[in-house]
């Protein structure tokens, strides 16, 4: 495995420091104009920077279990989904109210990742990442063919209570809240045994295991976490639009974007899927408000160029100061 | 099941194994999902569907030319673009070919627009019948060219120098640089297979289905599920593996309801990835997982 590979375990997986002057400056900076911001702001833009935490978080969940773990779950967004629809069948079936509908969603995903854990985590590279994909296909089939989900037709969540502009606000703090809690998370687990143990499975499994990681019990846990962390956020995006139904929280396209802004981003590295959802949904923005057809046709050409010329994602850019020397050099590397 | 359910599902096999096996070969081979080869049969299609409109081809005397120009699009993609990233890692490869067919998506629909367009060859629908269960021309005709495309295929990988070289990559990227192979030439010589492959499919669904941009979509989730029932590389595995999901979709259509097909198939592809990950006729040595 190369040395630049974004799977690879890098000496430490927090490589903004050092390379940005004083980070906790520019951190306190970040926070105080993401929480100033929907003051200033129009509804449009509230509603861009909404989807860059949410696509953050779930971008920052599947990190935990690709990008610490090396284990490349493209299905997560079955964890989206079961929790989007926990929610909306708990509160609008069950009466709950949105808080505990939200946890008991998850959790939901939760139990699937136990239950799956035991087959599934055996597989690795592709297999699992196949195997993972038919799960998310699979689930969103008999979702959408069981009357009791509200089949094709979808669910319709009690509608929240206030003013839309309130309402949006409060997404938003909830969403940015969910984010911060996530970078801590990652943030931990960069330090903690537990995602050393994660660490040494991905750089080599066997070795892992000989050296006294129970890497099964390990992986599940790191699978059940991701699951939560990803079914929070289809929680409260079931809460956010008021209505779901199966082609749309249980779509394999959520979990190619979220691939993306996690490669974007850099795989393993705290902030990361943060930066790689800035980057995508500014880029979305730009080029959807821009670009009335053929909007599809330049990202397309934007993630071929920004694969080709920074596999290793923003943060190793960081790293190499954004010096075009070094990028060519990699380039003539990797080729083969 | 009946007789005419029976042969419903072998000669949609029949199509699934000509979706497949391109699929399965340039993953199995050189480590790439090619999330381009559904687009890649929608490309295929619209060459035989503008040969039969424009040139009064017949689609399947088409199929060599809808295998041709796919080849030459299929090395291009490989030797400039996926060639400089295949080292980095097969996600990468992975979110590469899927910008790519977006841009190929797009352009189609710039190109053709939307509209539903369809190749009516005047044996369209025509069939004969066996014991009572009636077998359409098009589709034996399909099922025979996948069998022929598999077996020219295998003659290729046995017999020819190329073949002999992809081969040997597939086993050791690293021995068979050793003894001369150029891993570059060889990688793109082989997704032009799978282009070309996929071409030949494209050709053949323009008769089956409307053509459209977007219609090479649901084949790509298919050809997922054939290779790996088949096994990554395993080009008769691809043919079981078509044959296995045609059969087993239409069963199911039959048994549970035709709302579940989908369901069905991609719940066989979890079991079989948790039972045997190697495929059903796959060998474990072969085309082993590298991340």
């Amino acid at each position: 495995m190369s040395r630049r590979s974004p799977f690879a375990v890098r000496g430490s997986p927090d490589g903004v420091r050092g390379a940005v002057g004083p980070p906790v400056l520019l951190a306190v900076i970040g926070v105080v104009v993401a929480l100033l911001f929907p003051a200033v702001a129009t509804g449009y833009w509230i509603r861009v920077v909404s989807n860059i935490f949410m696509y953050g978080a779930m971008a920052q969940s599947l990190n935990i279990m690709a990008g610490f773990t090396g284990y490349a779950d493209f299905g997560n967004t079955v964890f989206f989904g079961l929790g989007a629809y926990g929610t909306a069948l708990l509160t609008s079936k069950a009466g709950l109210p949105v808080v505990p509908a939200v946890v008991l969603g998850a959790l939901v995903g939760v139990v699937l990742a136990s239950l799956m854990g035991l087959p599934l985590l055996r597989l690795r590279g592709h297999y699992f990442a196949i195997a993972t994909i038919g799960v998310l296909e699979a689930a969103r089939e008999i979702i959408a063919n069981v009357p009791f989900f509200g089949g094709g037709m979808g669910i319709t969540l009690p509608i929240s209570t206030g003013a839309p502009e309130a309402f949006y606000g409060f997404i938003y703090y909830v969403l940015f809240a969910v984010i911060m809690a996530y970078i801590g998370i990652t943030w931990w687990l960069s330090r903690s045994k537990f995602g050393y143990a994660l660490r040494a499975i991905k750089a080599d499994e066997e070795a892992a295991a000989v050296m006294g990681i129970h890497t099964t019990r390990y992986k599940i846990r790191a699978w059940r976490l991701s699951a939560f962390c990803t079914g929070i956020v289809g929680g409260i995006y079931a809460y956010w639009l008021n209505f779901i139904e199966p082609p749309i929280v249980f779509d394999i396209m959520i979990s190619i974007k979220v691939w993306l802004i996690m490669l974007l981003g850099g795989a393993g590295t705290i902030l990361g899927p943060l930066f790689g959802a800035i980057i995508l949904e500014m880029l979305q923005a730009v080029i959807w408000g821009q670009f009335l057809r053929g909007h599809m046709l330049i990202l397309g050409a934007v993630i071929v160029l920004v694969v080709i010329f920074m596999p290793a994602g923003f943060m190793d850019l960081v790293r190499k100061r954004f010096s075009l020397r070094a990028v060519l050099a990699d380039l003539r590397a990797n080729k083969i | 099941m009946n007789l005419q359910s029976l042969i419903n599902g072998l000669l949609l096999g029949g199509v699934y194994a000509c979706v497949g096996i391109g699929f399965s070969l340039v993953w199995g081979v050189a480590n790439v999902i090619n999330l381009t080869h559904g687009a890649l049969i929608m490309l295929g299609a619209y060459v035989t569907f503008w040969a039969f409109r424009l040139g009064g081809i017949d689609p399947f005397l088409a199929i060599p030319l809808a295998m041709a120009s796919m080849a030459v699009i299929g090395y291009a993609i490989q030797r400039f673009l996926v060639n400089y990233v295949v080292k980095i890692g097969v996600f990468m490869t992975l979110i590469l070919t899927f910008g790519l067919q977006l841009v190929l998506i797009d352009s189609a629909l710039f190109a053709f627009t939307g509209d539903y367009r369809s190749v009516t060859p005047s044996y369209a629908g025509a069939g004969f019948d066996l014991g009572g269960a009636v077998i359409p021309y098009i589709r034996i005709g399909i099922f025979a060219v996948g069998l022929l495309l598999t077996w020219l295929l295998h003659l290729f990988m046995t017999y020819t120098k190329t073949g002999n070289a992809i081969r040997a990559t597939a086993l050791n990227k690293e021995a068979a640089q050793l003894v001369g192979v150029n891993i570059g030439h060889i990688y793109a010589v082989t997704f032009a297979l799978g282009a070309a492959l996929a071409g030949a499919a494209g050709a053949m669904l323009s008769t089956l289905y409307a053509v459209t941009p977007v219609m090479g979509n649901p084949m790509l989730g298919k050809a997922f599920v054939i290779a790996c029932l088949g096994g990554l590389g395993n080009m008769w595995g691809s043919l079981v593996g078509g044959l296995v999901l045609g059969l087993a979709e239409t069963a199911g259509a039959g048994l549970i309801g035709p709302s579940f097909q989908q369901a069905i198939s991609f719940g066989l592809l979890v079991l079989i990835l948790a039972i045997r990950p190697e495929g059903i006729v796959g060998k474990k040595f072969f085309a082993e997982v590298k991340t």
